[in-house]
Parts: structure tokens; sequence; C-alpha cells
């Protein structure tokens, strides 16, 4: 029989979201609609329009040496063409963000190639070649994975997912990277290390408390759905807790 | 060193609070008789860049503003997370929850009685204003930062 995935345990809408967004095989809800452009000018990598710089010749005028792993393995675009790596850092808010760093680094390992995240408590970030970056940045930010009020793009500076949220209900950041306008729609004036942009970014309107609460994958006493409320959840972490507390002993079977 | 009898009590609100609305809630605040000392806390907002590619470059920030109470400017360096205050007398904090409860309505607040302030000079205390220090200076201002505390006087208010 073939083997199918779980992705993770637990009954509560928290787990299915996670679920949801690691399974490869289920497409995730677009929310918003932002250029390559736009993209590349948040990233702050590359100026929009020019070219790629390169860190190596493209594979193809190089001599690659003889491996039975590069004949398997078939190079990325970014690869392809010998791009440099770049990044991009998000921070997701304590508060329903619909994503979060752990979360992220399963999801992207599930959909993404050619990537090397860094998970760390309050900020993620994923490295890879320039062009794929801007591939995957473009998914990260189009859809349900991105929230503009709860989730922001932090190269440096991240401070800010686990304090209150501002009076607008923004998430804290020193830098204030992204701004929400008048009309109710966020807009990017900073790059994500905080140097101002030549025009804004915008990246559309914050969601509703009731959708936050619906697709957020943290569990969250006070504000969406309690841990100690999915059994499933509690019973598998507890079971792997005990099943590692007990090697780090080397036990032996009688 | 502080008087420790001087009771203090803390405002918390669930949201941290914009230039406008901090000014709204310190002028409040400064108006009730028996207050002596309020100390507005929060995450910093540097005029720099502190850490990072772009270090040392301007940050301009919407939620650092100068603020105004009464008739005294106060340069607000942080966003507004807390208020801590000291009074005359315990009596003062109905006044303030009385002030809260009409203020907070969008989002709710607590009102923390206990010791927040510094009661004695710490090493950095001692680096910033040396030895015989005016005890109502403890504590209230960023030993970082060259500026003293905002001194409000009663008719300010």
């Amino acid at each position: 029989m073939a083997y199918t995935p779980q992705y993770g345990p637990g009954t509560s809408v928290v787990a299915a979201n996670r679920r949801k967004q690691m399974n490869p095989g289920q497409e995730l809800e677009r929310m918003r609609s932002i250029t390559e452009e736009d993209v590349v000018l948040v990233l702050g990598h590359r100026a929009p329009g020019s070219a790629y710089p390169s860190a190596h010749p493209p594979l193809a005028e190089q001599q690659e040496p003889e491996c039975p792993m590069r004949k398997l393995v078939a190079p990325t675009e970014g690869a392809k063409a010998g791009d440099r790596v770049r990044y991009i850092q998000f921070a997701d808010s304590m508060f329903n963000a619909p994503s979060q760093p752990y979360q992220r680094t399963y999801t992207e390992c599930y959909r993404f190639r050619g990537i090397d995240p860094g998970t760390l408590s309050g900020r993620q970030i994923v490295e890879c070649r320039e062009r794929d970056l801007e591939k995957y940045s473009k998914e990260l930010i189009e859809t349900e994975m991105f929230e503009p009020a709860r989730v922001s793009l932090r190269g440096a500076t991240v401070h800010g997912h686990s304090l209150r949220l501002a009076e607008d209900g923004m998430m804290f950041d020193m830098l204030q990277r992204c701004v929400l306008g008048e009309d109710g729609v966020v807009r990017y004036v900073k790059d994500q290390i905080g140097v101002p942009l030549d025009r804004p970014v915008e990246v559309g309107k914050p969601l509703d408390e009731e959708w936050l609460k619906a697709h957020s994958t943290i569990f969250h006493s006070l504000v969406g759905t309690a841990y100690r409320d999915d059994e499933e959840y509690v019973e598998y972490v507890k079971r792997i807790h005990s099943l590692r507390t007990k090697y780090g002993f080397i036990p032996k079977e009688e | 060193m502080t008087d420790a009898t001087f009771p203090q009590c803390r405002i918390v609100p669930l949201r941290m609070l914009k230039p406008e609305t901090s000014e709204r809630l310190l002028t409040a605040i400064a108006a009730i008789p028996g207050i002596r000392r309020i100390m507005v806390n929060g995450p910093g907002l540097p005029a720099t860049v502190p850490y990072g590619p772009a270090r040392g470059s301007p940050n301009p920030n919407t939620n650092r503003q100068s603020i105004r109470i009464g008739d005294t400017d106060l340069a607000l360096r942080v966003q507004v997370a807390n208020v801590v205050i000291e009074m005359e007398n315990a009596s003062v904090v109905d006044a303030l929850r009385e002030l809260c409860d009409g203020f907070f309505t969008a989002f709710p607040y607590q009102l923390q009685t206990g010791r927040f302030m510094k009661n004695a000079p710490s090493l950095v205390d001692y680096t910033k204003y040396g030895p015989g220090v005016n005890p109502d200076l403890i504590g209230l201002a960023d030993p970082r930062s060259r500026d003293g505390p905002v001194l409000l006087r009663e008719r300010d208010c």
C-alpha cells in the first residue's frame, strides 16, 4: 500500500490548517495579488528590471564533474543560471497569524525545492537562489500564509511577534516598514531591511478576526484555539516527549 | 532614596497606544490631583536604524512624535505600552480606574497595583547622575538617554 503522509496530528481547526499548509496536494487560497516588481522592491536584493547577479557561470557553460546525484536531481531555475543565494524573512504575530516559524519551515520543505530555511522563535528565514526566491516569495505573500497586519517581512530588526498589537491592529515594528493607510490598505514604505522605497508597495487590507481565527496555525488560549483543547495533539506531543526522554537514558528491555 | 510608602499602579491597555491617544490619556491622568510621577513604558522607536544592513540610516516612524501635555512638550521615544504612576495616596487609584473605564472603550485594559519603579539608585543611575541623586529622578529616565524626565507644573495640567 502506498504511503500517505499525515502531516500532523490534531482534531482542532489549527491542526487542520497546519496540515493544509504542509500538504503540497492542497492548493493554498490566493488572497491578494502582488506584482513581481513589487516583490523585488520589498525584498531589496536587486533593482527591479536589473539582471540577476550571478555567483557562478550557468551550469550549461561549466564542466560538471561526473556525479550520479547530479544526474538524479534536476537543478532549479536559479541554480541552473548560477544566481546568488538571497533570503526572505517573516515575523508572525502570536495573535492568530496564519503561519508561524516552524510551520513555515515544514510547509516550505514540502512545497519548494532548493531552499535552506532557518527557524527561530519569532522569525523564519528562507534562503535560496534569487530567481527561485522571488517565485517563492510571491507565493508566500499572495496566499493565505500571509496577512498584512499580523505577518511582516523583516530582514533585520524583527522584534514584535510576541508584543501586544498596536491600536490599529498592526504588529509592532520598530522600523515601521509597513503602514496602515486611512483607506485601510497596508503599504510597505521600506524594504525588508528598513531602507525606504521609492514608491509604496500595497499588500492589501488586513483580514478580520473571524478569518484569522479560522485560518491560524498558532494555538493561543486567549485569542484563538487553546492547545489543551486539542486532546489528540497533546497526546501526540506527550508521546514524543516521553519516547525521546526515555531514549536519553538508553533503556534496555529486560 | 524614594519613599517606599508612596503607592504605585500601572495601566496596561490591551493594545499599544498611538501618540494621539497617549496624549489624551496622559493629559487626563496628569489632571488628576495626587499624581507624583508618571513613567511611560514601551518598545523603543529609535531615530536611526540601530543594527542590520541599514544601520545608521534615518528611521522615520509616525509613532515617534512629540505630544503635548498641558503646556509641556514630551518627545515620545517609545510606543506607549504601559503607564506607571506613583501617587500621593492610594485613593487616587479609584480616580484613575474611573478615568480608564471611560477612556478605554475600544479595547480593554488592566489596572495593576504594586511597585513598578526603582526605589534605590542602581549602578546605571550612579553613572548617569553620580552620588547624591534626587530620589524623584531614580528610575524615570532611560539611562542611555541624555535627556532628563519631563516636569509638569500643576497649573499646566
